[in-house]
């Protein structure tokens, strides 16, 4: 097992440098597009375009062997300095560290929601098959995977933000209920005030993510819903909830764990640009966008491989948190 | 070929296949032949004999995604319409089990609808950029009334008076040309992965195992946002890029399935009678995984389109098409006046998304008898 986890924590880090790797290589074989807008800027002053696209090239160092460039970059980034960013003019790192609080406010609570959620309801639906909670279940299922998340922030916008500051019911105005539709950055972390504007980008990212968790955990309890051990539980009289947590649960977790990191890391990413990008919210997808418009390609390369580390190390936990929670699993020959 | 040498009994001899032998190559295989060498002509035509911005046939410039769009339905139409076709018995018991789902046969209905208006649609509505017309920016559907809504434009139209129902059929073309093709390029790349990674084993297995490692950890969707950020936006690299790089579930689907199928009895025998590996691989691994495949590349149709229409809300789509996702991102700011601009794309986009997922899963429960997922 000690052979399993040294050769699992190696390829964690052959996985790391191929992707910094690769991700250097792609952005040395591309046009810079800094490098084109300086020159576009330089045409339009009347300024040779060329002259400027080497200025630009050499005041970043950018015009020397690539062997010696790969170098820099590599001892940089073992040293985490990702560069400076020009865009938000200053280094990367402070770039990031002020903008992540932003995304893991309405990132954490989202997770945890999807978690307790997803499968409390796929636990249950895959004891109780062909019942109401049942169809239920996997109505939610196919609309949280199918709704696009845009769209389905523009409705929520469209009926809390707006619809609801005029509307009223019976005579009670819901004017109440309607939200912010726009991230207000004053507001300190822990208050009410806080906690509410985050309601909706919470919701939009769990859906997807709560939606995909019931399904694998639905899955997987289906496995057992029948074997001896579920049967002799009940048949002592157990209820559906201690079988659930106690019996059903503990072998499916084996596998869901699996599925969970990756899984959710994946949802998340993608949905955090778009929330971001509705809500306004200034995190790191936001930092992101506002990286690619305006050509600021340091703040680009570092936003890209902070997922890349994150899933990583989140198969890594799980390669090896599998190992430690189901001991019938043979690592010898992998 | 080793196994023709059993001697043949009545009840051994696919008969179909006999009928259809033509001195040993079968016929749709010299229909389908000359068609793709058609095509390939065609292709030829346009990139070496019309000149560069001149439209291909009468007003029509065939781009280079509508080329890939034709040959992936030529493809459906070889390897899915004519097999289904050819064997009616076994195309009438699926049909039977696929039936039983009523959501899922509705869904179908809708996709073949949309198919079709994606396909012909543009021929018969002008291109939306034809009907700007800011008099009548502004208009609301129809069935909301007031006084700009007419039945020239029933379902509004957009800030610079652009008929939506133009848009959102314009919408549906693109969907269909991201969803059909990206799937094509994954399916085709991952299944023939997972087929020889389970076969061959040892040293092919470890390492096209451990790149579709490396491939996962990198989400997608960050990797087009970083290739669109330095090579720029166009609906080809998109399509291609999720092809590329969407593969990996199935390769792993095929793969662990695969595993089960090289142990089996006529793997076993195709081996011993001396076929070649390539042989088994194709001719008997590859179509005992095809119900695996299939279901996984029906669900696979959703997760691109929606990863297109993700793109071009955020800004990044090909800023030459009328993708939904771009529809609905400029209807956004008018969200609290117009609100249909957004919201009706927006409506196709869910249920195109449900459909396709809802056939997906109905399409499994038809074809594989093992899975249990209802």
């Amino acid at each position: 097992m000690r052979w399993y986890v040294a050769r699992r924590l190696a390829w964690a880090l052959v996985a790391t440098w191929l992707a910094v790797t690769l991700t250097f290589g792609v952005l040395l074989a591309a046009p810079n597009p800094g490098a084109d807008a300086a020159a576009a800027q330089c045409a339009s002053q009347d300024r040779d375009p060329e002259q400027c696209r080497q200025q630009y090239l050499e005041s970043r160092g950018l015009d020397r062997p690539a062997h010696v460039q790969y170098i820099d970059y590599m001892t940089d980034l073992a040293a985490l300095d990702f560069g400076y960013s020009e865009s938000q003019e200053e280094p990367v790192t402070a770039a990031i560290a002020d903008a992540w609080i932003y995304s893991a406010q309405y990132f954490v609570p989202s997770i945890i929601i999807s978690v307790l959620i997803g499968y409390s309801i796929g636990l249950y639906s895959a004891l109780n098959r062909y019942t109401l909670t049942d169809y239920l279940g996997s109505f939610v299922a196919y609309f949280g995977i199918s709704i696009p998340n845009f769209w389905f922030a523009i409705v929520l916008i469209l009926v809390v933000g707006v619809y609801f500051r005029e509307a009223s019911l019976l005579g009670v105005s819901l004017d109440a209920l309607s939200l912010r539709t726009y991230y207000e950055t004053s507001y300190g972390v822990f208050t009410v005030e806080n906690a509410k504007q985050l309601i909706m980008p919470v919701i939009v990212l769990a859906t997807a993510s709560v939606a995909s968790q019931m399904r694998y955990s639905r899955a997987q309890a289906l496995e057992y819903a029948n074997a001896d051990f579920v049967k002799t539980a009940r048949a002592k009289g157990a209820s559906t909830w201690r079988v659930l947590v106690a019996h059903v649960l503990r072998v499916a977790l084996v596998p869901l764990s699996t599925i969970l990191i990756v899984d959710i890391l994946a949802v998340l990413f993608a949905g955090s640009f778009i929330i971001e990008a509705i809500f306004q919210i200034p995190g790191l997808g936001r930092l992101q966008l506002e990286a690619i418009t305006q050509k600021d390609t340091d703040l680009v390369a570092a936003v890209t491989l902070i997922p890349v580390f994150l899933a990583i190390v989140g198969n890594l936990i799980q390669d090896l948190a599998y190992v430690l929670l189901d001991p019938r699993i043979d690592y010898g020959d992998r | 070929m080793a196994t023709d040498s059993r001697p043949d009994t009545f009840d051994s001899v696919d008969w179909d296949r006999v009928e259809a032998d033509t001195g040993g190559v079968p016929v749709v295989a010299v229909v389908e032949a000359l068609t793709f060498l058609a095509f390939g002509a065609a292709l030829a035509y346009d990139y070496l004999i019309v000149p560069e911005g001149e439209p291909t046939v009468l007003d029509w410039d065939v781009t280079a995604v509508e080329w890939l769009f034709v040959a992936v339905l030529l493809l459906g139409l070889f390897h899915v319409v004519v097999p289904l076709a050819r064997s009616r018995r076994m195309t009438a018991y699926y049909w039977r089990q696929f039936r039983k789902n009523r959501l899922a046969v509705a869904s179908l209905g809708y996709l073949g609808v949309l198919l079709v208006i994606g396909v012909l649609g543009p021929a018969i509505w002008a291109a939306p950029n034809e009907t700007i017309s800011y008099a009548e920016a502004y208009a609301p559907p129809i069935f909301i009334g007031g006084d700009l809504a007419s039945l020239d434009h029933a379902l509004g139209t957009d800030a610079q008076g652009r008929h939506l129902w133009h848009l959102i059929v314009y919408g549906i073309r693109v969907s269909f040309e991201v969803g059909l093709i990206a799937m094509t390029l994954a399916i085709t790349i991952g299944t023939i992965v997972g087929a020889v990674a389970a076969y061959f084993g040892g040293y092919v297995d470890e390492v096209l195992m451990r790149y579709v490692d490396i491939q996962q950890t990198f989400p997608v969707f960050i990797l087009l946002l970083l290739l669109i950020y330095l090579y720029g936006a166009s609906l080809f690299l998109i399509i291609l890029l999720y092809g590329v790089f969407g593969w990996e579930g199935t390769a792993r689907l095929v793969r662990s399935e695969a595993l089960q199928r090289t142990e089996e009895a006529y793997s076993r025998a195709a081996e011993a009678a001396g076929a070649s590996k390539l042989w088994v691989v194709r001719r008997h691994i590859i179509p005992n995984v095809s119900s695996t495949v299939i279901t996984a590349a029906t669900l696979s149709i959703p997760v691109f389109i929606l990863g297109e229409a993700a793109l071009s809300f955020l800004g990044f789509g090909d800023p030459g098409t009328f993708s939904w996702g771009r529809t609905i991102n400029a209807g956004r700011s008018d969200i609290d006046s117009a609100w249909w601009i957004s919201t009706i794309p927006g409506l196709f986009l869910f249920l195109t998304v449900l459909a396709f997922n809802f056939v997906g899963d109905a399409l499994r429960d038809a074809i594989d008898p093992r899975s249990d997922s209802g």
